[in-house]
C-alpha cells in the first residue's frame, strides 16, 4: 500500500490521461499505479505522464539503452516500483535481464560488450546523482564524440526526469504489482 | 527527499498530513522529484541566467561572474 492512496481508475475521466495510462500499460512503464497517484494533482498528471512515456519510448537514442539507464537510476534511487517495471518494447527488441544487470553493474567491463557510446551514456546516468561534479566539460567533450548534442539533451533530460520520479515513488513506498 | 530520503517515512507523512491534503502532498512530491532531477542535470550544463539582477541582457561569462560558478545551495557550507 502506498503512503498516498491511488485514485480508482474509473474515477479518472480525463481522456488524455486515460490515453496516456493505456500507452504506459502497453509499454509496461509505468503500470497504472503511478498515473493513479499523480492523478490526485490533475493539472500535473497529464504533463508528467506524457513526459514519462514519451521520454522513454520516443526520441533518437536506442530504447533498450534508455531502459537499462532507467532501471540503473531506479535501483540507485532504491525505488522498488520503477526498478521492478520492464518495458515490453525493449524486451521485444531483445533486451534481457542479464543485459540489464550487466548495464547496471558491469558496463565498464569490456567483456560485457557495451560500445564506447553506450558506456558513456551509462556512465552519464551513473554519475549524475552519484557525483555530478564528475560530469564536467571534459565529460561532455567525451559524450560529444559519441552522441549529437540533441541526443545528449535527450539523455540528460531523460536521466533527470526518471530519477526524480523514482525518488518520488520511493518516498511513497510504492511497489510494483506482481 | 534529496539529502536523506530514508527520513521521508510514514511518520513524516503523518506530519505532512497535519498541514496538507493527500492531493497537495502528491503535487509537492512530484514537484520536488522533478526539481531534484532537473536541477542536478542543469548544474552539469553550467548555464546561467540571461539577465543581470538589474535587468540587463548579459553574456554567459558575465552571468557566471555575477551569479557565481556554482549554485549557492550546492556549496557544502550551506548544505550543512
Amino acid at each position: 500500500m502506498t503512503r498516498i492512496a491511488p485514485m480508482p481508475l474509473d474515477a479518472i475521466t480525463d481522456p488524455e490521461l486515460r490515453m496516456l495510462i493505456a500507452e504506459g500499460e502497453a509499454l509496461g512503464v509505468p503500470d497504472d499505479l503511478f498515473p493513479r497517484i499523480v492523478a490526485r494533482a490533475p493539472e500535473q498528471a497529464v504533463p508528467l505522464m506524457r513526459a514519462l512515456v514519451m521520454s522513454h519510448a520516443q526520441g533518437h537514442v536506442d530504447h533498450k539503452l534508455k531502459e537499462i539507464m532507467r532501471i540503473l537510476l531506479a535501483r540507485f534511487a532504491n525505488d522498488n516500483y520503477f526498478a521492478s517495471l520492464r518495458s515490453g518494447k525493449a524486451r521485444a527488441m531483445g533486451l534481457t535481464e542479464t543485459r540489464i544487470d550487466d548495464g547496471c553493474f558491469a558496463y565498464e567491463d569490456d567483456g560485457k560488450g557495451f560500445s564506447a557510446a553506450e558506456k558513456c551514456a551509462l556512465r552519464y546516468a551513473d554519475l549524475m546523482f552519484l557525483d555530478a561534479n564528475q560530469i564536467d566539460e571534459a565529460f561532455y567533450n567525451e559524450m560529444k564524440r559519441h552522441w549529437s548534442e540533441a541526443q545528449i539533451m535527450e539523455l540528460g533530460a531523460f536521466v533527470a526526469f526518471h530519477y526524480g520520479m523514482a525518488m518520488f515513488m520511493r518516498s511513497l513506498g510504492a511497489k510494483a504489482a506482481g | 527527499m534529496s539529502v536523506n530520503p530514508d527520513a521521508v517515512d510514514a511518520a513524516f507523512f503523518d506530519e505532512l498530513r497535519k498541514h496538507y491534503s493527500d492531493d497537495e502532498i502528491v503535487e509537492l512530491g512530484a514537484f520536488i522529484g522533478f526539481n531534484l532531477g532537473y536541477h542536478t542535470f542543469f548544474g552539469t550544463l553550467k548555464f546561467y541566467p540571461l539577465f543581470s539582477p538589474d535587468g540587463r541582457l548579459v553574456s554567459q561569462a558575465e552571468a557566471e561572474r555575477l551569479y557565481g560558478a556554482a549554485p549557492t545551495s550546492l556549496k557544502p557550507e550551506v548544505a550543512e
